[in-house]
């Protein structure tokens, strides 16, 4: 007993200690986080003074010594003697100031989260590893390995972040690790490819292929085709209509048989409607400079650490400054001293569903051309933190591999369902190179030379030249398909079905210094119906682009700060045409509230000013209309998901059939309601919501606090990590898009210099610094909420006297 | 056992325990402030009654005022966002008051049960 009593306390310290020491669910390991010597006390980070500190740091595997300068900004300007050690000190400077997102994110590329929470993060995973983003990765690793340059710069990156990593102990990992409880884990080049796959998972992995035959069971062909059309019928092409073609085109497959399908309720990624982006590039004769200007603003969803990391990049061939991915090397949106770049979406349909017919429950074998072929299988392991790991196998029929989910019951498993997918992040591309390439582009021939070596996700690649030259093409492997040949799920037993070829890169949809005096894209239609080829039914909806496009056509005498306008250009639109449609329809309100709001409308100015009461009511009124008219016959069934047709379709029918049928509610018997009644009633509900939410009408129905714009951390609910309620205005179908997720991810604007001085303006919602402990960590999103750029620092040696340096480091071998 | 240590004694022991703690803090893992506590509790003889508290004492002062200078040295963000994790309504002073718990608990634990060994 005594005995026992003097061990008690002992046994207590020991169990407070491994509690401590220990993560329980979302409770961190609060002994090794709380500790001043150990926890997140360590990651605080003093603000850098304005004088220029040096420090000296050796990392294995350099050749020569590499000098880096960071400016105020935290962007460092890396100068090496070599592609090598440059590209070493990419992965070592950006995993100093990125490891934990640049691990998070390829491991969510890579399906592994689970490694890190656990359970809860199993349905995420699955669904990666089952839509083949490892195998894709694999593939596309292959593809990079082709290319020697490729290869040796995919290698000195690895080697750089792990030079990163073994110079780090315990104490000082970033914070996400001592929230989570886990380490870093050495980096390999492979990772850099699950990195670049995950962007067609983030952009060109949408899907609407099972909506569309659930649409075409109920209502048949016409009907789908009707409403769902495949040119929208307002719209303004990314390649202008009437540019000459250069090509002979190639002949079109044969279309599939007739195939409706069985549909099912099989769950596949939304097109999330906001991650889209805008560039434009306009020639000399419309600049003050009399050079080309250039400016991209891609919109992502808003996280922080931020999606981008700018850097300067020096070395022999080339000196390149952008916007860099954490994860994978070069810069991916930038400039050079001759030529600038940038990148939007193409929503081309590159994804693809095949009903598959399997022999039996073993799922061996499928019928595809007249005959039972092999399936092939693939192991998945997941090792899941506090379970045991789990093994997933998938089939894949040579479309690719069958995403059929847990919840189809077991009592279905003797009925061969399921669908194969056909998806272009599947091929194997060399993405890497184009990038490469484009950093040391001197010219037009250059650009399109590096383009040809890129697959997906494909982009809209707009360029300008200090030659003058001015260009887009809407690059990437496209296949060749028959007219709307995938529009709806495809027969896998029908060879006519597949996938036969690519449309030949030289066909891509471009265009060259047009008449007009500029180009630009915001994720519409790539090309008007004359284009010979088929790519997709269905691109973003026309309103930012058409504003893009009139207002490039009027501007003249364009600068730096004009471009900045356009950028942040918050005109609706979609208001100039819907509103006075609306307004005429809308009976006569009466009744305090409901005739402030009508009042309010009129008076809008159609701006989605960040304190515009129009732009709310507008907003919210449009939404619950295109609830309220389409979702009876289109939302109504669970197990049958469907579409509901485009904005631009139902403005058409509110134009030209006022009697069609689909304005009837068809959940209210004995009652047909009409066109003006819809109208109307959505008016008066979607004021009811606002006064809700926000009280009487008033400076509370602003349109930012409505919205509520936030840029939040790649950790689910760490709001404390987060910034949000951001003052902006914008919206979706808004040049200025932002969105409460979603928005511009970085901005930039470019004006070429004959003589290799560009100058160029930028900025992104976030901070060079991934440590939420860092003064560089949010230090951009008020800059960029005011809708304000800063000047990029383009040096063409670490020596140039600016009076904007703060740090310099000199990487040197260590033996 | 001894009842009446002196406060200057007593004074001492949380002096020494609070410089051992801050040395183990910079070489060795976080909890090796509690296990150091434990062997000074023992070797020093400090009596049951007065460990815990002496223990307690110290790892709270240590990590308080470490976590204080820490955040004088490096003034950042971070330590509202994590008083605002917690939840602590973003108060820093009830940051820095957690902190100097935790390491008080942890200190205060050891020690006893180093105490308690030697007196059995």
């Amino acid at each position: 007993m005594k005995y026992i009593k003097s061990i008690f306390p002992l046994a207590l310290a020991i169990i407070w200690t491994y509690a401590l020491h220990n993560s329980w669910g979302t409770l961190p390991p609060l002994g090794k986080l709380m500790s001043p010597f150990h926890g997140f006390w360590v990651n605080a980070e003093a603000p850098e003074s304005s004088e220029l500190t040096e420090e000296n740091l050796q990392i294995p595997g350099l050749e020569k010594t590499v000098t880096v300068v960071y400016d105020e900004m935290g962007v460092p300007h890396v100068f090496a003697e070599n592609d090598h050690d440059l590209y070493v000190a990419q992965g070592y400077l950006t995993a100093k100031d990125r490891l934990w997102q640049m691990e998070f994110q390829t491991h969510f590329a890579g399906g592994r989260i689970s490694e890190i929470v656990g359970e809860k993060g199993m349905v995420s995973d699955q669904f990666q590893r089952r839509m083949g983003a490892v195998y894709g990765a694999e593939k596309s690793f292959e593809g990079m390995k082709e290319d020697p340059k490729a290869t040796e710069t995919l290698q000195a990156y690895s080697d750089g972040v792990n030079a990163y990593i073994e110079s780090l102990t315990e104490r000082n990992y970033p914070l996400e690790y001592k929230l989570l409880n886990y380490a870093p884990e050495k980096w390999t080049p492979i990772k850099s490819a699950l990195f670049l796959k995950n962007m067609s998972f983030v952009l060109a992995s949408g899907t609407d292929d099972l909506k569309m035959t659930n649409i075409l069971r109920k209502y048949g062909k016409a009907v789908a085709e009707d409403l769902f059309p495949n040119y929208p019928f307002v719209e303004s092409p990314i390649i202008p209509v009437g540019t000459p073609r250069d090509f002979k085109p190639v002949p079109i497959p044969e279309s599939p048989t007739d195939f409706i399908g069985l549909g099912s309720a099989m769950k596949t990624p939304e097109k999330d409607p906001n991650i889209g982006s805008n560039n434009w590039a306009v020639s000399g004769n419309k600049t003050v400079s009399g050079l080309p200007m250039l400016a991209n603003d891609p919109h992502l969803t808003l996280s922080l650490p931020s999606i981008w990391y700018q850097m300067q990049l020096v070395a022999p061939g080339v000196n390149v400054y952008g916007s860099t991915m954490p994860g994978t090397p070069n810069v991916i949106v930038g400039f050079n001293k001759n030529v600038a770049w940038g990148v939007t979406n193409v929503g081309s349909d590159i994804l693809d569903w095949y009903q598959v017919k399997f022999k039996d429950a073993s799922k061996a074998e499928y019928w595809h051309d007249g005959k039972w072929k092999k399936t092939t299988m693939r192991i998945e392991k997941f090792n899941i933190k506090g379970k045991e790991s789990f093994v997933d196998t998938i089939f894949f029929t040579h479309h690719g591999p069958v995403v059929y989910l847990s919840h189809e019951k077991p009592f279905k498993s003797n009925i061969p369902v399921g669908h194969a997918l056909r998806w272009i992040a599947h091929e194997k591309s060399q993405e890497l190179t184009t990038f490469y390439k484009l950093n040391r582009a001197a010219n037009y021939a250059d650009y399109t030379q590096a383009l040809t070596y890129y697959s997906a996700p494909a982009q809209n690649f707009i360029f300008a030249s200090n030659q003058g030259d001015i260009a887009l093409w809407v690059n990437g492997k496209f296949p060749l398909k028959s007219y709307t040949q995938g529009k709806y799920l495809l027969d896998g037993t029908d060879p006519k079905a597949d996938w036969t070829g690519f449309i030949p890169q030289s066909h891509n949809p471009h265009a060259k210094n047009p008449v007009r005096g500029f180009l630009s894209s915001a994720n519409q239609s790539s090309a008007d119906p004359s284009y010979p080829y088929y790519m997709g039914w269905q691109y973003a909806p026309s309103e930012r682009g058409r504003r893009i496009n009139e207002r490039l056509e009027a501007m003249s005498k364009i600068t730096m700060d004009s471009l900045r306008g356009l950028q942040n250009d918050n005109f609706n639109i979609r208001a100039r045409t819907l509103l006075p449609l609306l307004m005429a329809k809308l009976k006569s309100p009466t009744g305090g509230v409901y005739a402030q709001a009508a009042n309010e409308l009129k008076r809008w100015n159609l701006q989605n000013a960040a304190d515009s009461q129009g732009a709310t009511i507008f907003e919210n009124w449009v939404s619950l209309l295109h609830d309220a008219i389409w979702s009876d016959e289109f939302a109504a069934d669970e197990n049958a998901p469907m579409n509901s047709p485009s904005v631009d379709r139902t403005i058409k029918m509110m134009q030209d059939e006022p009697n069609a049928i689909w304005w009837d509610n068809v959940k209210t018997k004995n009652k047909k309601e009409n066109m003006e009644e819809i109208i109307s009633a959505s008016f008066k509900a979607s004021i009811d919501t606002l006064v809700k939410k926000h009280g009487p009408i008033g400076s509370e129905w602003a349109w930012y606090k409505h919205k509520q714009t936030g840029v939040r951390h790649l950790i689910p609910g760490m709001d404390a990590l987060s910034r949000l309620n951001i003052p902006t205005g914008g919206g979706g179908t808004i040049v200025n898009a932002t969105t409460t997720k979603t928005g511009p991810s970085w901005r930039m604007i470019v004006e070429l210099s004959k003589e290799g001085r560009p100058k160029a303006h930028g900025v992104y919602p976030g901070g060079q610094s991934g440590n939420p402990g860092s003064a560089h960590y949010v230090d951009l999103i008020d800059t960029w909420a005011k809708g304000e750029l800063r000047s990029l620092l383009y040096l063409d040696k670490p020596e140039d006297a600016t009076g904007r340096l703060r740090k310099k480091i000199i990487l040197s071998i260590k033996k | 056992m001894n009842h009446s240590l002196s406060f200057s004694y007593q004074l001492a022991i949380v002096l020494v325990m609070v410089v051992i703690g801050a040395i183990a803090g910079i070489y060795l893992p976080w909890y090796a402030l509690g296990i150091l506590f434990g062997l000074l509790a023992y070797i020093l003889r400090i009596p049951t009654g007065r460990a815990f508290i002496l223990g307690l004492v110290s790892g709270f002062l240590l990590w308080a005022i470490s976590a204080f200078w820490m955040d004088g040295q490096h003034p950042s963000s971070l330590p509202g966002r994590m008083a605002n994790l917690f939840p602590l309504g973003g108060s820093i002073i009830g940051l820095y008051a957690v902190t100097g718990v935790l390491g008080g608990l942890t200190g205060g634990l050891w020690a006893w049960a180093g105490a308690k060994l030697r007196f059995k």
